[in-house]
């Protein structure tokens, strides 16, 4: 099968779980025996095309720009079609999989232009995200309806997304597949020095370490994490917290921690290597995923791939991937005291911690691998073409 | 409820990043497409004081890259700046 990818965000645009998405898709269908193609914005210093492990990738130059935000989605999208039908000028793609409203104007051109069926993959909603409070999430709300309606089939992450997209956009049940997002394992087995790693992001050798890995805006819940800061280093004075990600809250988020009067155990490193990230993620002594808002929740998979409890908001897609008190431990979202007592749970007992970090490893090689989300995906890909 | 006051709804995004947010909109992402004061002031409509001011905090931050073309300075947003644009549209 021929299979065209759209995505805004692909590495090196690495924005939030997307990009990490869209390349372990591409991988698994290529190593299925898929043709693909993978077409996104470009970024700085990467080429406009490569090949990359079986699948091609194309990146589309926005040769117009505009202040207003979405002014310049829709540029973009005029430039993304261009891409895409000089890609597909060489391929002839059988079906197209599009990522997000942020593409669906090109996909949706696309669809009617050269007769294709388009599948969609909404990997949030601004519903979820913003509480539609201003005219342009109410029009990002729309172009999402959209995409969800002309897409030939839906897929979503968790089945809490399913519920919101049935919901909100009154979609069709039997429109919308839940495929979760995949890991690869075998990135948390290379050998490299936790003593080294943990020193470099400020942690001594006989601290513990606090994980939180994610965008710095209100929907990842950071907040309540640093306002659970004062009450963790109470019950553990060697407790050192590492932020890791960008956002547009960050300036607060340091203000907080200078409030909390504990800055000095806080380190937010800003957007780090994927390299640092995993050996980073290998050496912490625990991953905190405080969401308010999570469609899936990646970061928690990560965790339980590289051998780190996970204390997680009890939120969306992380209630379904992790097991209270056998995969991971949840807490009350919102609630420092609750992230307290979910991170002083697994720091003072190690035997708990271990038996969490098996459990969390076994369910992550079972349920997660690229491999069966690539077979699943090509499952739907073959209803909408009418070949099942 | 868990006695906490939500502190976000509150939190207001700095304008300077707004400003930030334009600048990569418009397309000056990289040092061949950077630009001037006065083609910043055209494109965002905004004063060049206001202007320069964001500038300087956005260059100090790391977001925005300054060089030297034609004898004039011009700007551009930086690949830190460009993530942390992202951030907030995805």
């Amino acid at each position: 099968m021929k299979v065209c990818l759209l995505s805004w965000e692909f590495p090196p645009r690495i924005v939030g779980g997307i990009a990490r998405h869209v390349f372990g898709l591409a991988n698994a269908l290529a190593r299925n025996g898929d043709e693909v193609g993978v077409v996104t914005l470009d970024f700085p210093g990467a080429p406009d095309y490569e090949d990359i492990e079986g699948f091609k990738v194309y990146r589309s130059k926005t040769e117009i720009g505009h202040p207003n935000f979405l002014t310049w989605v829709f540029l973009f999208n005029h430039f993304l079609e261009k891409t895409l039908a000089a890609a597909n000028r060489e391929f002839n793609y059988d079906i197209i999989h599009i990522h997000d409203w942020l593409v669906a104007p090109a996909g949706i051109g696309f669809k009617h232009l050269l007769s294709k069926p388009m599948i969609c993959t909404m990997h949030s909603t601004e519903h979820g995200r913003s509480s539609l409070h201003s005219p342009d999430t109410y029009m990002i709300d729309g172009m999402e309806w959209w995409a969800c309606y002309e897409a030939n089939g839906v897929i979503v992450t968790s089945n809490s997304m399913k519920g919101e997209i049935c919901g909100h956009f009154h979609v069709p049940d039997g429109k919308v597949d839940v495929i979760p997002n995949g890991i690869c394992p075998e990135k948390y087995e290379v050998k490299d020095d936790p003593w080294d790693t943990r020193r470099r992001f400020g942690v001594g050798d006989h601290e513990k370490m606090v994980l939180f890995v994610g965008r710095l805006v209100p929907q990842k819940g950071v907040e309540y994490l640093i306002r659970a800061v004062p009450r963790i280093s109470g019950r553990f004075p060697q407790a050192k917290f590492v932020i890791v990600g960008e956002g547009w809250m960050r300036s607060h988020l340091e203000w907080l921690a200078d409030k909390s009067g504990q800055r000095w155990r806080i380190n937010f490193t800003g957007f780090i290597s994927d390299q640092d990230l995993v050996a980073l993620t290998k050496s912490a002594d625990v991953l905190v995923v405080p969401s308010v808002y999570e469609p899936f929740g990646i970061v928690a998979l990560e965790g339980m791939a590289a051998g780190v409890p996970v204390v997680a908001s009890r939120v969306g897609g992380l209630a379904e991937i992790l097991e209270h008190d056998k995969t991971g431990v949840f807490v009350y979202s919102r609630n420092p005291y609750s992230i307290a007592w979910g991170v002083e749970r697994v720091l003072s007992d190690p035997g708990y911690k271990d038996w969490l970090v098996k459990n969390a490893h076994e369910t992550v090689r079972k349920r997660f691998s690229w491999e069966a989300i690539a077979r699943q995906t090509v499952d739907v890909y073959k209803k909408v073409l009418g070949d099942d | 409820m868990n006695g906490y006051p939500s502190v976000s709804p509150s939190v207001r995004m700095p304008e300077e990043f707004r400003f930030l947010c334009m600048l990569h909109n418009v397309g000056a992402t990289d040092p061949e497409r950077s630009l001037s004061v006065q083609e910043i002031a055209r494109w965002t409509d905004k004063e060049v004081p206001m202007i320069r001011d964001y500038l300087q905090k956005l260059q100090e931050l790391g977001y925005v890259q300054p060089i030297i073309s034609n004898e004039t300075e011009k700007y551009h947003v930086s690949i830190m700046g460009i993530r942390k644009v992202l951030t907030l549209y995805s």
